[in-house]
């Protein structure tokens, strides 16, 4: 048989009856009594809060639970026929591909053309065959161009699709991902659900996807089922699921179902085109000038000034130009996203704000001291308790200020992705938070990453607080929406330099990436925020009305 | 100039002959130059040996490998020159008398020790070079596929070592940056805490590898198989080349006009087949140099 021909399905890519499993360490269960069935060729939409059960979900899916993470597990779990409970993770291998959220621990060889080569190596095929689907996977991807690169020298983006071909390399009939988007800028996951979107079309793989930024999928999913606490708390098509979530958690709901669902609709749009269409029917948009959106005065960057700043990063092949001629002036009381690509120089500004790389050319300042949170807050939890990590009253201060409402006897290891974030930062905070001790600039690197909607809107009134205190919080974020939540000021970047730097609502609307959903639909100078579309949208309707 | 400092023997791939070259051919020709270092009958051929490679590394575009390897080189080989002065107590011409040293008795440094010392010390440069020229111009990636013939799991284990060896080390500039960065207040970090962290971080990543090879299909144990065919016009030259170069040094060591001689007098004598022999080493570095017929495209 060639290489690349598919088998057959037989029978239901994905049929879960009464899942029911446990953590061998947990005393709650991670699923409870989870049913759901995939039909052949089907795109399914995963969505919860963080802790709700999809990643465990996922695992269980292609055997790696309880194969490999232990537990006790109730109920069944088919893969084509073939249950994942008995087969395990390697005789699951054959059926499914997983895509995990990080890249970086999915590559496991040195190149890409061998990383693709490898699933086929381990199931014996000949070389020619083997040659052969791997042309043709990477043609599938994108990613030709790639074969021959070093894994090391790829960005998040290539890794990420790389890690995909590699798991679609032996076309398998069910295709598993866990937030593959979630450490991708807003290009980047696009071009992956939109290759998602394609994979499933004219290729049939199904697809169980589990997101948190739900508008960038929804319409492309058929179907979409949310957990909560471990439970399907709802199954059925993506504008159900729009009702549902404004009737029970409208933190679930995109956007554009929350700008309608506030002037009353009862048909709630899935994505853009739907609610372009909608718009359209009650006849032209008309602007007007959106609240909020006056340009802030120029500062005297007492918080942070950059001028003509170059910052040169030397990886022993290449010298890469991360920060070119960067001017820039921030004043304490601001909140200010800084967005762009990956590898744009967002987190070498940071740093270099930080002290941590030094320009080569121009300067940076930063008087009043900074607090810097680097991408992975797990790298400032190094000890066994929350308390060791931060005695006495000023550690308390600190865990207080920043809302940590764990248990701090607790491990680090034991909290969840929100709390220790918040532990992170009250480590970089510790002993500043005086008034005469608040840093100027408190900088925050991505760290919205595997975040549901309520933990980012926690976070934003975290950095609100923080700037009404004096400082200037500034978080770099590949989250569009998240940073119209937060911020008055967003800086764009690309490839090193400053591309724009504005009122969030100028910035955030008019471009057609870092851009909201609310600013995609109705394609108004300044219209970014579900408020805004609301108000805007109320006042159409009025005027339909009066007409 | 910011950043982590990447090995200058770590693999990067190049468009350069010598890269394009399989791993068989590119090892038969550097192995040329190893085997004409180690087995020099004189320094010339060692010096020719650790010269060729060194132009076969600037030609293929490795020159920091060179360098680095030719500085390690160079420390070995004055610790042997200077250990074997010492240590050895043969040769006739006395340098200089050091008097009485604990364990050693009568110390006197010879022109004939300090020979003997310098020959070895050269042919640790020869070797040190062609490592450093094979270990940054051969993807260690189709070396593994060849051994996964005869030896899948190691190849396979030595292929996560590579792989997983950078990242250890970025784990370990995050942690030392994030470190400084602590509030006053915070419980500082102490280099056990870090070391601890550091095991820890590199602990969940296997974990997640393992998963990861599970599900690509590890436990299906399909058993040893041919690896992908990447071919290259290079292969030809660089396998004839490792054949003369070896060819070369046999001539020079059986029909050679003699050897370093270095007790009890330093003899030293360079006849034809030790020059052609030197000749041929240092030429045939040339071969990794870009180059030659390229084809053209024909304006019709």
């Amino acid at each position: 048989m060639p290489a690349f021909a598919r088998t057959g399905a037989s029978s239901a890519p994905l049929v879960v009856e009464e899942l029911t499993y446990s953590y061998s360490r947990s005393d709650s269960p991670a699923l409870e009594g989870v049913s759901l069935e995939l039909s052949p060729g089907e795109f399914v939409l995963l969505a919860g809060g963080s802790g709700s059960g999809k990643t465990t979900l996922l695992r269980a899916a292609c055997g790696l639970v309880p194969h490999f993470h232990g537990g006790a597990i109730g109920g069944t779990v088919l893969v084509s026929g073939r249950s994942a409970a008995d087969g395990g993770p390697g005789e699951m291998a054959e059926l499914v591909g997983f895509v995990a959220q990080d890249p970086e621990s999915q590559v496991v060889s040195t190149t890409v053309r061998s990383e693709l080569d490898l699933p086929l190596r381990f199931r014996g095929q000949a070389a020619a065959d083997r040659a052969r689907a791997v042309e043709e996977v990477s043609l599938a991807l994108g990613i030709p161009h790639l074969l021959d690169r070093q894994v090391a020298t790829l960005s998040g983006g290539e890794l990420q699709r790389v890690a995909l071909a590699a798991a679609l390399v032996t076309r398998p009939e069910l295709l598993l991902l866990d937030e593959p988007t979630s450490q991708l800028d807003p290009v980047s996951g696009d071009e992956l659900i939109g290759l998602l979107r394609r994979l499933n079309e004219e290729w049939g793989v199904s697809i169980l996807l589990s997101e948190h930024r739900l508008e960038r999928c929804l319409p492309s999913a058929d179907r979409v089922v949310v957990l909560d606490q471990g439970s399907v708390a709802f199954d059925g098509s993506p504008a159900g699921f729009q009702e549902f979530a404004i009737a029970t958690d409208p933190s679930l709901a995109t956007p554009a179902a929350r700008v309608f669902s506030r002037v009353g609709a009862t048909q709630l749009p899935v994505g853009v085109r739907e609610a372009r269409s909608e718009l359209a029917a009650l006849g032209e948009v008309t602007e007007s000038a959106p609240a909020g959106s006056a340009t802030p005065p120029p500062g005297n960057g007492r918080a942070l000034r950059c001028e003509g700043l170059w910052v040169e990063l030397d990886d022993g092949v290449e010298v890469v130009e991360a920060l070119r001629a960067v001017d820039l002036s921030i004043d304490p009381g601001e909140t200010v996203a800084l967005m762009g690509r990956n590898g744009a120089g967002k987190s070498t500004l940071l740093k270099a704000a930080a002290g941590l790389l030094d320009p080569v050319a121009g300067r940076i300042e930063a008087r009043g001291g900074v607090a810097l949170l680097t991408q992975d807050p797990s790298d400032y939890l190094v000890r066994d308790s929350v308390r060791e990590e931060l005695p006495g009253s000023d550690g308390e201060a600190a865990l207080a200020a920043v809302g940590f409402d764990g248990d701090p006897g607790s491990h680090p290891r034991d909290l969840s992705g929100g709390q220790r974030q918040r532990v992170a930062l009250a480590i970089a905070l510790a002993g500043r938070m005086g008034a005469e001790a608040l840093p100027d600039l408190v900088a925050l690197d991505e760290p919205t990453r595997g975040m549901d909607r309520g933990l980012k809107d926690r976070l934003a009134d975290l950095a609100r607080e923080l700037a009404r205190r004096g400082a200037a919080v500034v978080i770099a974020t590949h989250d569009v929406e998240f940073a119209a939540t937060f911020a008055d000021r967003v800086v764009l970047l690309g490839q090193g330099e400053v591309i724009a730097d504005g009122p969030a609502t100028e910035v955030l609307s008019g471009g057609w990436y870092f851009t909201t959903e609310v600013a995609r639909i109705f394609g108004i100078d300044g219209v970014i925020g579900v408020d805004q579309g609301a108000s805007l949208l109320g006042e159409m309707l009025g005027g339909e009305r009066s007409g | 100039m910011n950043g982590p400092a990447r090995s200058p023997l770590a693999y990067v791939p190049r468009k350069g002959p010598l890269q394009s070259a399989g791993p068989l051919a590119a090892s038969a020709y550097l192995g040329g130059f190893l085997l004409a270092g180690l087995f020099a009958p004189e320094p010339l051929i060692a010096l020719a040996a650790a010269a060729g490679a060194a132009i076969a590394g600037i030609g293929a575009g490795v020159g920091r490998a060179v360098r680095f390897s030719l500085g390690l080189g160079f420390g070995i080989a004055v610790v042997l020159t200077l250990v074997n002065a010492v240590a050895s107590d043969r040769g006739a011409t006395v340098l200089a008398r050091l008097g009485e040293w604990p364990g050693l008795g009568q110390v006197q440094v010879t022109a004939e020790a300090v020979a003997a010392g310098a020959m070895t010390g050269l042919r640790a440069v020869a070797v040190m070079v062609v490592a450093g020229v094979w270990s940054a111009a051969v993807d260690p990636d189709r070396i593994l596929a060849r051994m996964h013939r005869v030896a899948g799991r190691s190849a396979l284990t030595a292929t996560l070592v590579s792989r997983f060896l950078p990242l250890a080390a970025a784990d370990r500039v995050r942690l030392k940056d994030a470190a400084g960065l602590r509030g006053p207040a915070a419980s500082p970090v102490t280099r056990a805490a870090m070391a601890r962290r550091l095991l820890e971080g590199s602990l969940d990543r296997s974990v997640e590898v393992a998963a990861t090879l599970e599900l690509r299909g590890y436990s299906l144990e399909a058993g040893p198989s041919e690896p992908l065919r990447t071919p290259s016009r290079y292969d030809r030259r660089f396998t004839v080349l490792g054949l003369v170069l070896l060819g070369a040094v046999l001539v020079a060591l059986l029909f050679g006009d003699g050897s370093l001689v270095a007790y009890p007098r330093v003899d030293w004598e360079v006849g034809p087949p030790t020059l052609a022999a030197a000749i041929a080493l240092l030429v045939a570095g040339f071969a990794t140099w870009p180059g030659g017929r390229r084809a053209r495209a024909r304006v019709r």
